[in-house]
């Protein structure tokens, strides 16, 4: 494919270089010369960026799939659904939100622990866990995670106990990963909100093993 | 294409600031520039393998510092211009000097609900080919692709691993990037990390999901 329009070695980058000879620095006054731009295009209604943004920063986060999790931890059937079609099992799920297409769980146990990275680019299943962290997306992260990913887990405070083996998944496709955690001790008469309370970012990406239950488990 | 994008098992970056403040959005800028992403009209060619193809040719300087949310930006901008939808000079300035051709009424503030509660856009497809490789089989990946998009990572090539799911057929990235829709086997593939890496002392299985024609037997 040495020979199409877009080749990594022909326009785009003359493009680019263009571009970054032209635009301010400042990041924001890039997005705001494109916002100008896009409404003058008829290519954007502002309400639409507003509502948006309200559904970024209110409802769509890391709580959706912490409520995912919660289900799986209290539904047998849930889980084992979960885990065979993630896409299929969170389906018309309340309170989700935006469905990921194609959605894989992977289970964390005694005896495994799971780890999500891009390292082509940043993927990451924004509909259930928001935008992701900015450190999910830059070079220290993506590099390490699959070479170092012991290294990379000490600098979020978590060393695997030996007899654990380490899976990392590299997202070079569209199938979005999402980590299940393992259930605290110590929460087995808690509810399903109590349950998705507890439950992190990091722990769903995997940069996080034990949760707290902040209770002493009581 | 062997750009900067690539960094698994990249040496040299580090530590991961795992101590980033937990949040949608570090600032204003980010949260519209996401927005604007989601809520503007895109040209039908702009697949989002057009778009990784396009961040992946951002100046290798740029990729590395510039912030994330801005290189999105960037890449529209340069989608436009070379789509024709506009100029350097109006991306430059924030001003329309022209109408682009007619690409219809821009999504109103109701798609965000209605996109919310739909499922997420789906990239598998129906396929009547040949299935080459089966769960348990053991493959051998490429050793080099073509200089354009490509979804195999250079950490990854040349390498012995075992198919351990059969994931159905997928849009192929490497032509859809060209705006060619084309379905090919998936397959999710582990690889030993001490193979990827001999003699580091690595105990991990690091999963791709990778395409067939990434794939041969080993």
């Amino acid at each position: 494919m040495a020979d199409h329009k877009h080749g990594g070695h022909g326009s785009t980058g003359e493009v680019h270089r263009e571009l970054h000879a032209h635009l301010p620095p400042d990041p924001a006054l890039r997005v705001k010369a494109m916002e100008s731009l896009l409404v003058e295009k008829g290519m954007i209604d502002p309400d639409t960026v507003d509502a948006w943004v309200e559904a970024y920063s209110e409802v769509i986060g890391p709580k959706c799939g912490a409520r995912i999790v919660a289900r799986a931890w209290t539904d047998p059937d849930f889980k084992a659904h979960l885990l065979e079609n993630g896409t299929e099992a969170i389906k018309g799920m309340d309170g989700v939100g935006w469905a990921v297409a194609h959605l894989r769980v992977v289970e964390n146990t005694d005896t495994t622990h799971n780890l999500v990275v891009c390292t082509l680019c940043s993927c990451y299943p924004h509909a259930i866990l928001g935008p992701p962290p900015n450190w999910y997306k830059m070079a220290a992260y993506r590099s390490r995670a699959v070479r170092d990913p012991r290294g990379v887990l000490e600098e979020f405070g978590v060393t695997l106990p030996s007899g654990v083996d380490l899976q990392v998944w590299d997202s070079t496709s569209e199938l979005r990963y999402l980590v299940l955690p393992q259930r605290p001790a110590g929460t087995e008469d808690w509810d399903e909100d109590r349950l998705a309370s507890i439950v992190t970012r990091n722990s769903m990406i995997g940069t996080q093993r034990d949760l707290e239950t902040g209770t002493n488990g009581a | 294409m062997d750009g900067i994008h690539d960094l698994g098992g990249r040496e040299g970056f580090g530590p991961v600031d795992a101590d980033e403040k937990e949040e949608a959005f570090h600032s204003d800028w980010e949260a519209r520039a996401y927005a604007l992403v989601r809520a503007m009209t895109k040209a039908p060619d702009w697949t989002l393998d057009r778009f990784r193809f396009t961040r992946e040719q951002i100046e290798p300087s740029d990729y590395l510092t510039r912030p994330y949310y801005d290189q999105w930006i960037q890449s529209y901008a340069a989608m436009m211009i070379e789509s024709g939808v506009a100029s350097l000079e109006e991306i430059v300035s924030g001003h329309a000097r022209n109408k682009p051709p007619d690409l219809g009424l821009p999504p109103q503030p109701d798609s965000v609900t209605r996109e919310r509660r739909a499922a997420g856009v789906a990239f598998d497809r129906p396929y009547d080919g040949q299935f080459s490789f089966a769960a348990g089989q053991k493959v051998r990946t490429l050793s080099h692709v073509h200089r354009g998009h490509t979804r195999l990572p250079a950490y990854a090539r040349g390498q012995r691993g075992v198919v351990v799911h059969v994931r159905g057929a997928f849009v192929f990235p490497d032509t859809s990037a060209q705006g060619i829709e084309e379905a090919k086997p998936l397959y999710t593939v582990a690889f030993d990390a001490d193979d990827l890496w001999p003699g580091e002392g690595h105990a991990h299985l690091v999963h791709l999901d990778l395409w067939e024609s990434y794939l041969e037997p080993a």
